[in-house]
């Protein structure tokens, strides 16, 4: 066990930390496309249902385990799952996940992230300044990502030169250590970010009509194109889901990163005001600022019938083709374009350095190395297993990564620690170690939600998402013939890495025993 | 933005609004980390 782990310095600190890991490109993004292709307005109706029972609930749960574990010495999942269950000797490498998903996501994460710092840049210098429609800027995206080459780009060479100072700057972060690094970090960079996003939003709530031919082309009805509601859409098992799995995805919950951010906590801090913060944080940052800026934007440039296309057509599409397009047709176009990019890079790298966390303090606290060194050993590691991402993005090894580390290993993760702290743990000392230290009382009702609803939904969408995609995924119906090796090869390295890690575990422990042993 | 879509950005952004400002006042007139 580690000696003297760190702590937080400011409870706020915290908060914004785990906000920070939250707030990410999909809060500006994802959710936005989301709403809009899935009953507008009305999709909030089970967006909200899901954040109640579902995410606010896996939020406590996470906390609650996390500053459990750091109370043994442990912050991530194979040492806090041994402490909740230490009968079973098995239990710990059901923990894997929770070290496997969040770096797996480092693999893929960074290099996106590092986009938004490279069109921070192209936005400020007018690199992109000419282009003036999807096939240009869809073009520009291309050869700055390797898939072409073309009259911008000749290669991967500024795409790469922004990963690698976006890789330095990221592992400088968790270098200088929780208190030091990320809530340093955090501290400033989310407050900015909200008023990167305040800016963007004052500056699309006052497009009005900028098309005096095009009166119908105003910010009123973009704001409809996203919120007025098709109340058929609740009919729909699929709504549902996807609301369901925006909850999810938004809240980092079932990563991990949560587990360890909360063992850097006291045993008498409390958890449950600081959770439910960090949760409405990340609830202004999607909702009110994600759900209002890209959509009506690009509705008041675009028009009804290009926006039912554009809103479908995809996370980077959106985030680098449209809005970049949109900013374009304003004036003082290079400095909002900047702020764009510089709000996203700012979400991508407060959830960056949180997901480098929990491998680095796994290493710190099962093999009792110093963070200087853990962090060493990760930024190698990590290096080299991030460029796949970069230079095969188009044979669709993103896409395999996502599925499995930041997809399926989420849910799975979730549904494993949810049933382990309610129902293995005990729900009756789980409700005691949740208020442990809390400076608000949970509503009773959400003893009953924590023990049923939290976990059945969780089964439900992991069956839905297994009924769904199983066979397609498995048997790589959706992957055309050129890119099957591709693919195949990310499956087979994130086996090894899985394995890798079960070793990492069982050597760890073995230690651990062997030291008390000796002691003995 | 017809009526309806008028009620749910309301009621959305009363909800998160609300709940945000709830934890803010309470985080600040509570104690710090021990």
């Amino acid at each position: 066990m580690a000696q003297n782990r760190e702590n937080w310095g400011s409870r706020l600190g915290v908060i914004m930390a785990v906000a920070g890991s939250a707030i990410g490109l999909g809060n500006f993004l994802r959710f936005p496309a989301k709403a809009a292709s899935n009953g507008g307005g009305a999709f909030m109706i089970p967006y909200l249902v899901a954040l109640f029972l579902l995410g606010i609930p896996l939020i406590w749960i996470e906390w609650t385990l996390g500053r459990f574990g750091g109370g043994f010495g442990h912050g991530t999942a194979p040492g806090i799952f041994h402490n909740l269950l230490q009968k079973n000797r098995f239990i710990k490498y059901f923990g894997v996940i929770g070290i496997f998903g969040p770096l797996v996501i480092f693999t893929y994460y960074v290099f996106i992230e590092s986009w938004t710092l490279a069109y921070s840049f192209f936005a400020l210098t007018g690199k992109y300044s000419g282009l003036a429609d999807q096939s240009g800027m869809q073009s520009f995206l291309r050869g700055f990502q390797g898939i072409e080459h073309n009259q911008y780009f000749n290669g991967l060479g500024p795409a790469y030169l922004f990963f690698v100072i976006t890789f330095i700057l990221n592992i400088w972060v968790v270098y200088n250590g929780i208190k030091g690094g990320i809530e340093r970090l955090c501290k400033w960079a989310m407050p900015l970010l909200f008023i990167c996003g305040v800016v963007l939003l004052l500056r699309v709530f006052t497009l009005g009509a900028p098309d005096p031919a095009k009166p119908d082309w105003n910010i009123y009805n973009g704001l409809g194109f996203m919120w007025n509601p098709d109340f058929s859409a609740l009919f729909s098992a699929k709504v549902w889901l996807e609301a369901s799995g925006q909850i999810f995805f938004t809240l980092s919950v079932g990563i991990g990163v949560i587990l360890t951010y909360a063992s850097y906590l006291s045993k008498g801090d409390d958890v449950v005001l600081s959770g439910l913060t960090a949760a409405s944080t990340n609830g202004i940052a999607e909702v009110i600022l994600g759900g209002s800026i890209v959509i009506p934007a690009a509705f008041v440039f675009f028009g009804p019938v290009d926006i039912q296309s554009i809103a479908g057509s995809g996370v980077f599409n959106l985030g680098f083709v449209t809005m970049p397009l949109v900013l374009n047709k304003l004036p003082l176009s290079a400095i909002f374009g900047f702020i764009w990019f510089f709000l996203l890079f700012l979400a991508g790298i407060t959830s960056a350095v949180s997901l480098a966390q929990p491998a680095v303090s796994f290493l710190e606290d099962e093999f009792n190395i110093s963070r200087k060194k853990a962090v060493a050993i990760f930024g190698l590691v990590t290096f080299i297993l991030c460029q796949p991402a970069i230079f095969f993005l188009k044979n669709g090894v993103v896409d395999e990564l996502d599925f499995w580390g930041g997809t399926f290993f989420l849910v799975l993760f979730a549904a494993v620690e949810t049933i382990l702290f309610v129902w293995v743990f005990g729900m009756d000392k789980a409700w005691d170690e949740i208020h442990k230290g809390a400076d608000m009382t949970i509503p009773r009702a959400y003893k009953f939600i924590i023990k049923y609803i939290t976990p059945l939904f969780l089964l439900a969408i992991l069956g839905a998402w297994l009924w769904q995609e199983w066979i397609p995924v498995i048997f790589l119906h959706k992957v055309n013939m050129a890119d099957r090796p591709f693919v195949l090869a990310t499956r087979i390295g994130l086996f090894v890495i899985v394995s890798v890690l079960v070793v990492l575990i069982k050597v760890a422990w073995r230690k651990k025993k062997f030291q008390a042993e000796r002691i003995k | 933005m017809n009526a309806g879509g008028w009620l749910l950005f309301g009621i959305t952004w009363g909800i998160i609004i609300i709940l945000s400002a709830f934890c803010f006042i309470k985080v600040f007139s509570k104690k710090e980390l021990k």
